[in-house]
């Protein structure tokens, strides 16, 4: 996967397939197995198999995916799918957007926290992304979200104090942090963040919150500051 | 239900006449997970991290015994808490449609007669990437399988202790893996009973005459020799008799195949959905491996080949991408329900790229197809196996 880390253009260019036409030295390996190689009857298939795969990627809706959406599909991804299991498995498939919908529509049923539009955004996303057509080998969900990361969000907290609002942080928390750290904040995947002392050291909350840290999933592109900051008046209320 | 089923693959082979040659895919893409950690289990290939699915690099299976540590290892919802399955608190449950429920230690499970065999166990699954059009699932290739020897008492002699009540006709099985979230339907499996009262389907509590591993249903699992794994729950907790098949997804939705052909549509099968039980006729080529460069003169292949309760009674290798076909000479040990490793012995002559294919065939007359039928689950890949290699002079 040819990615260079300067921007976000460049990686959502990488999201659009190369090209619509499997090469066959990826249908029959990576020896790169000459034509000539190829029995007449292989070749034949090759030009079924072809169609086929032409066939399937016309059949996507291929249209681009805004930087800014795409980064919030990742976002979403790692927040609230990434609960029952890791991208990987997300990440590994190949289907055309009639599964994906079919997909995103069972895993809500299972319990993934996702509203009607955060449900249409991840399928628009996972269709443009990991269609039939795609390449092989795609970057994990997690390098690509990194690496689409805007150079520098806003200063941690410097657009002057905020003041949460407890009573709004309740509802936050349990659609977006309460399926890890657990019912009343009290620990599950993630820490317990009840009492936690990272509370009190807000430099260290913003930090882990925004940009997140190892399993943690950043916040920056799904929630406002105004909203973190409620999440934050909300668990030191507990 | 067998029968049929075997009707619609012979159905749809013929219709399909031509297939589509879609070689293995390459190579272990998943490298970068780095599958050496914690869990102890060596160099296998990572689908998924978490819940753990990982499978065996093919070069393994040069050997008749697939080691525990290079066991593929396919989990649902990753294994329970240790301290549940390894504690003195551990306990199977039998109940439901039986005179006498029970409730046994590990130690008055192992009062009945202990049984060793050597069995093929492998994921519905494996193979699922190489169907076109391609299905949601865990992407695997070719090492979701292996060939391990268990140990443990028979299901029907529990089965019988219990005494099975006239209107119980299928056998429920519970382990003790939970998924994170409670809205997540549990992996709950039935088998019917004609299959649990086999004498050859056990509660296995040793693979490879160790411990059972917690990644493989410590401390008790089942093993329905010639049948898929999904029937062979891990971690076992609660055997229950049944009037009728286990409800819910994981019996009623997913390891399950069309009856009759289908198209390959994402929409619905258009045929009845019946459970993958009895494993195909199928090989493996373990070495070379994909990519290798072979000197020209005599090349040894080598693989596996297993056909679940029937014997294996040819496999035939192509060195010419499948123009003539060469049988191969068995070796090592013959057993029922174990796989049979063979080798054919090459003689390399134009240098440059190669395909090689191997396919077997089974005592009952069936023979590995060029790919198998679509299906929407992606299970029962049994196609030609494939490779490539470089002669050099
Ligand atoms: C509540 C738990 C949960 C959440 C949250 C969740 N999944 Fe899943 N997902 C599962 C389970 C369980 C499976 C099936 C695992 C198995 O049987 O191997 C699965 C399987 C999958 C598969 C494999 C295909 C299939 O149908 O089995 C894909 C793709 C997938 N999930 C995507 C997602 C996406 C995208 C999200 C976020 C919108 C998500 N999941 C959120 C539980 C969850
Ligand atoms: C997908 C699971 C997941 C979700 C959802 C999640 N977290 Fe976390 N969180 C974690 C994990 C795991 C850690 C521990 C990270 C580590 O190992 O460093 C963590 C760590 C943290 C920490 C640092 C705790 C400490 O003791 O250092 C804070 C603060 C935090 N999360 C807040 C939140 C908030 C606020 C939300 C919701 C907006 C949230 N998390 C949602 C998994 C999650």
């Amino acid at each position: 996967m040819s990615m260079r880390p300067t921007s976000s253009r460049v990686v959502l260019a990488s999201l659009k397939p190369s090209t619509d036409i499997p090469r066959p030295s990826r249908t029959l390996g990576r020896g790169g197995l000459a034509w000539r190689a190829l029995s007449p009857f292989t070749i034949v298939l090759l030009v079924i198999l072809v169609a086929v795969a032409i066939t399937a990627a016309q059949e996507e809706e291929r249209t681009a995916v805004e930087p800014a959406v795409a980064r919030k599909a990742a976002t979403l991804i790692l927040a609230r799918c990434a609960v029952c299991h890791t991208t990987d498995l997300i990440s590994q498939q190949r289907l055309p957007r009639d599964r994906w919908t079919a997909t995103v529509e069972k895993m809500v049923h299972w319990g993934a926290d996702l509203s009607k539009d955060e449900a249409a955004l991840l399928v628009q996303y996972l269709s443009a992304r990991n269609h039939p057509g795609a390449p092989d080998q795609l970057p994990s969900i997690e390098n690509e979200l990194a690496m689409a990361q805007p150079a520098r969000e806003q200063g941690v907290a410097t657009d002057g104090p905020l003041t949460g609002v407890a009573a709004k942080g309740a509802g936050l928390y349990a659609h977006n942090c309460q399926a890890c750290h657990g019912e009343g904040a009290a620990g599950g995947a993630g820490p317990k963040l009840a009492r936690n002392r990272i509370l009190k050291n807000e430099g260290a909350f913003w930090e882990t919150v925004l940009h997140g840290r190892g399993p943690m999933p950043a916040w920056g592109a799904v929630l406002s500051h105004q909203e973190i900051a409620d999440i934050h008046a909300w668990l030191a209320s507990r | 239900m067998t029968v049929s089923r075997r009707a619609w693959l012979k159905t749809l082979l013929q219709g399909i006449g031509v297939g589509l040659v879609v070689g293995p895919r390459f190579p272990t893409v998943d490298a970068a997970y780095g599958s050496e950690g914690s869990l102890g289990t060596g160099p296998l290939t990572v689908r998924v991290t978490r819940p753990f699915d990982a499978e065996t690099p093919v070069r393994e299976f040069t050997s008749w015994l697939t080691p525990n540590e290079r066991f593929f290892v396919r989990s649902h919802f990753g294994p329970p808490a240790a301290e549940t399955v390894q504690s003195d608190a551990w306990r199977l449950t039998v109940k439901g449609l039986v005179k006498e429920g029970l409730s046994v230690s590990l130690k008055d499970l192992q009062q009945f007669e202990a049984v060793t065999l050597t069995a093929v166990l492998q994921c519905s699954g494996n193979g699922r990437a190489h169907h076109r059009p391609k299905v949601p699932g865990v992407q695997w290739e070719r090492g979701a399988v292996g060939n391990a020897q268990w140990t443990g008492v028979r299901l029907r002699d529990v089965l019988q202790q219990a005494g099975v009540k006239p209107q119980g006709l299928h056998v429920q099985f519970q382990g003790a893996d939970r998924p994170v979230l409670a809205t997540v339907p549990l992996f709950t499996r039935s088998i019917p009973l004609a299959k649990a009262l086999h004498p050859d389907t056990l509660l296995a509590y040793e693979m490879n005459g160790r411990p059972l591993p917690l990644l493989h249903g410590a401390p008790l699992r089942v093993i329905t020799p010639g049948w898929m794994a999904e029937s062979c729950m891990k971690w076992l907790t609660e055997i229950t008799v049944r009037a009728d098949e286990t409800p819910g997804y994981y019996m009623q939705q997913a390891y399950r195949i069309p009856e009759t052909a289908v198209q390959p549509t994402s929409g619905l099968p258009g045929s009845a959905m019946v459970p993958v039980e009895q494993m195909l006729v199928k090989s493996l080529i373990a070495a070379p491996a994909e990519g290798d460069t072979v000197r020209k003169g005599p090349v040894t292949i080598q693989g596996v080949a297993w056909a679940g309760d029937v014997a294996v009674t040819q496999v035939e290798v192509s060195c010419d991408d499948g123009r003539t076909w060469e049988p191969a000479r068995f070796v090592g040990e013959e057993q029922p329900y174990a796989w049979r490793q063979w080798q054919y012995i090459w003689n390399a002559k134009s240098v440059g790229p190669t395909a090689i294919l191997c396919r077997a065939t089974d005592a009952r007359g069936e023979r590995q197809p060029v790919t198998s039928p679509w299906n929407p689950g992606g299970f029962l890949w049994s196609g030609w196996d494939r490779l490539t290699v470089t002669v050099a002079a």
